[in-house]
C-alpha cells in the first residue's frame, strides 16, 4: 500500500504540476485583472492619442502577479 | 463582482445585444470630457468679438464642423449651427461606442431630441416656416435621423408630416393634433419622454438602472422647480400649474408639489428650505428680485455640480456617461449665450448672469 502511495505521488511530478499551477492561475489572474484596465487604456487613447504610453504602463502594471507565479514556479523547482 | 455578476446573468436572455464595456466607455468619456471648454477660457471669450470666438472654437473640438458649414452661414449662425451639429455628432457617437445596457439607455434618454425635433417640425408647420427654416433648428442627436427629418420638413402640411410618423411611439399624441392644440401636444410628448424614460427603468432592478433612475428623478425635479418658480412669480393659478408638472421627481414627489401649490410665492420659497437643493439656490432666491435668471442658473449649477459628484462614486456605471452629456449640452448653451448675447449687443453682465460655469 505505502508502496504503492509513494509510485503514485511522484514528488517530482507534484513539483511540476504545482509550478504549472503557479504560473496558470496567475496568469489567469493578471488576464482577468488586465482586462479592464486594456479596455480602459484603448477608450482614451482613442480619444486622446497621447495618453498611449501611460495606458500602457497601467496595463502591464498587473502583469507582476504572473512574475510572481512564475517566481515561485522557479522555486518549487 | 462584475464577472461574477456576468455568470449570474448568463442564463437569462438579455435582449441587449453585446456586454457593457464600462471600462472602455467610462475612460474614453472622462477623456471626452478632459477636452470640454475649461471654464477659465469663458472670461476670456467674453472679451472677444464674434470672429475671434469663430477662431477660437474652430481650433477646439468643432472644427470639423466649423469647417464644413463655413461654406453656407457666417458669422453668429455659423457658431450656432456648428455647435448645433456637434452636439448631434457627440451624442450619435456615445451611441455608436457604447453597447449592451448603457447603449440603451442613452439612446432612451436622447430620444428627448427626436421629441424635440418633431416639435420643431410642428412649430415649423404652425407658422409656415420654410422647409429650410425648419430643417436649421434641428438638432438630430437622437434616433431620427437628419435625412429623415428634413424629409419631413419639405412635407406640405403637418397633417402629413404626421402620417409619416404613423407607427412611431409618439404618432396616439400627434394624431390628435389639430393647429390649436400645439402646447397642449408639446406638454404631453414631454411627459410621454419621461414615462417612457421610467418604464425602462422599471424592467430591471441592476444597479445602473437605479443610479440612473436616481439621475433622471433628480434631473425631474429641477425641471418641475424650473416651472414651479416661473409660474408661482407669474402668479399662474394651482390647476394650471399642476398640469404642467411631471411626476416622478426624487425630493419633490408629486405629493410635495401639491403641498408647495397653494402657498405665496415667499411662503413657497421658505418650504423648499428643507430640500437638499436649496444651498446651492438660497442665495439667489428672495422675494424682491425681479429676474429669475440667477436662480435658474444656480440649479443648472446644481445639477451639473451633482451629477459630476455622482460620477466619482460611481466610476464605472452609467452615471460619468449621464455626466458627460448634460456637461457637453451645457458647454453648448454657454456658448451659444455669448455669441447670441454678443449679436444681440447685450452687456457683458448680462451675458455672465445667463452663463452656467
Amino acid at each position: 500500500m505505502a508502496v504503492e502511495g509513494a509510485v503514485l505521488m511522484d514528488p517530482a511530478g507534484l513539483k511540476a504540476i504545482g509550478a504549472g499551477l503557479a504560473v496558470g492561475l496567475t496568469g489567469i489572474a493578471s488576464g482577468i485583472a488586465e482586462k479592464d484596465i486594456g479596455s480602459a487604456a484603448i477608450g482614451a487613447m482613442a480619444e486622446n492619442e497621447a495618453l498611449f504610453g501611460k495606458g500602457l504602463i497601467l496595463t502591464v502594471i498587473p502583469e507582476t502577479i504572473v512574475i510572481f507565479g512564475l517566481v515561485v514556479a522557479l522555486l518549487i523547482k | 463582482m462584475r464577472l461574477l455578476q456576468k455568470f449570474k446573468n448568463k442564463g437569462k436572455s438579455s435582449q441587449y445585444k453585446g456586454t457593457s464595456n464600462y471600462a472602455y466607455l467610462a475612460a474614453r468619456v472622462r477623456a471626452m470630457k478632459s477636452k470640454l471648454v475649461p471654464k477659465e477660457t469663458y472670461p476670456r471669450l467674453m472679451n472677444m468679438g464674434i470672429s475671434e470666438i469663430t477662431r477660437f472654437i474652430q481650433e477646439t473640438e468643432y472644427k470639423r464642423e466649423i469647417d464644413e458649414l463655413a461654406r453656407t452661414y457666417s458669422g453668429v449662425d455659423l457658431i450656432e449651427h456648428g455647435l448645433n451639429r456637434n452636439l448631434a455628432e457627440t451624442f450619435t457617437k456615445l451611441i455608436k461606442i457604447s453597447e449592451g445596457e448603457p447603449n440603451y439607455l442613452i439612446t432612451e434618454y436622447l430620444r428627448n431630441y427626436d421629441v424635440w425635433n418633431i416639435k420643431t417640425l410642428l412649430r415649423g408647420k404652425y407658422y409656415n416656416a420654410s422647409a429650410d427654416e425648419i430643417k436649421e433648428a434641428f438638432v438630430s442627436a437622437g434616433q431620427l435621423s437628419y435625412t429623415f427629418l428634413s424629409e419631413l420638413a419639405g412635407k406640405q402640411s403637418y397633417s402629413e408630416v404626421i402620417s409619416v410618423l404613423e407607427g412611431t411611439v409618439y404618432y396616439p399624441i400627434l394624431k390628435e393634433y389639430d393647429e390649436t392644440n400645439l402646447s397642449d401636444i408639446e406638454n404631453r410628448l414631454d411627459k410621454m419622454y419621461y414615462t417612457g424614460l421610467f418604464n425602462v427603468i422599471g424592467e430591471s432592478k441592476s444597479k445602473d438602472r437605479k443610479l440612473f433612475a436616481k439621475f433622471i428623478r433628480t434631473e425631474i425635479d429641477i425641471k418641475n422647480l424650473k416651472t414651479l418658480f416661473r409660474l408661482k412669480k407669474a402668479g399662474v393659478s394651482q390647476d394650471e400649474i399642476i398640469d404642467l408638472i411631471i411626476d416622478g421627481g426624487l425630493e419633490l414627489s408629486i405629493n410635495n408639489i401639491q403641498k408647495l401649490l397653494p402657498l405665496s410665492y415667499d411662503d413657497f420659497i421658505q418650504a423648499l428650505d428643507q430640500y437638499s437643493f436649496w444651498d446651492s439656490i438660497s442665495d439667489a432666491v428672495n422675494s424682491d428680485t425681479d429676474s429669475l435668471i440667477n436662480v435658474e442658473t444656480q440649479l443648472i449649477k446644481h445639477s451639473l455640480k451633482s451629477a459630476s459628484s455622482f460620477s466619482h462614486v460611481y466610476p464605472l456605471s452609467i452615471v460619468p456617461i449621464m455626466d458627460y452629456i448634460i456637461s457637453k449640452r451645457n458647454e453648448v448653451n454657454n456658448l451659444r449665450i455669448i455669441t447670441r448675447g454678443k449679436a444681440a449687443n447685450l452687456s457683458d453682465e448680462i451675458i455672465k448672469n445667463q452663463l452656467v460655469i
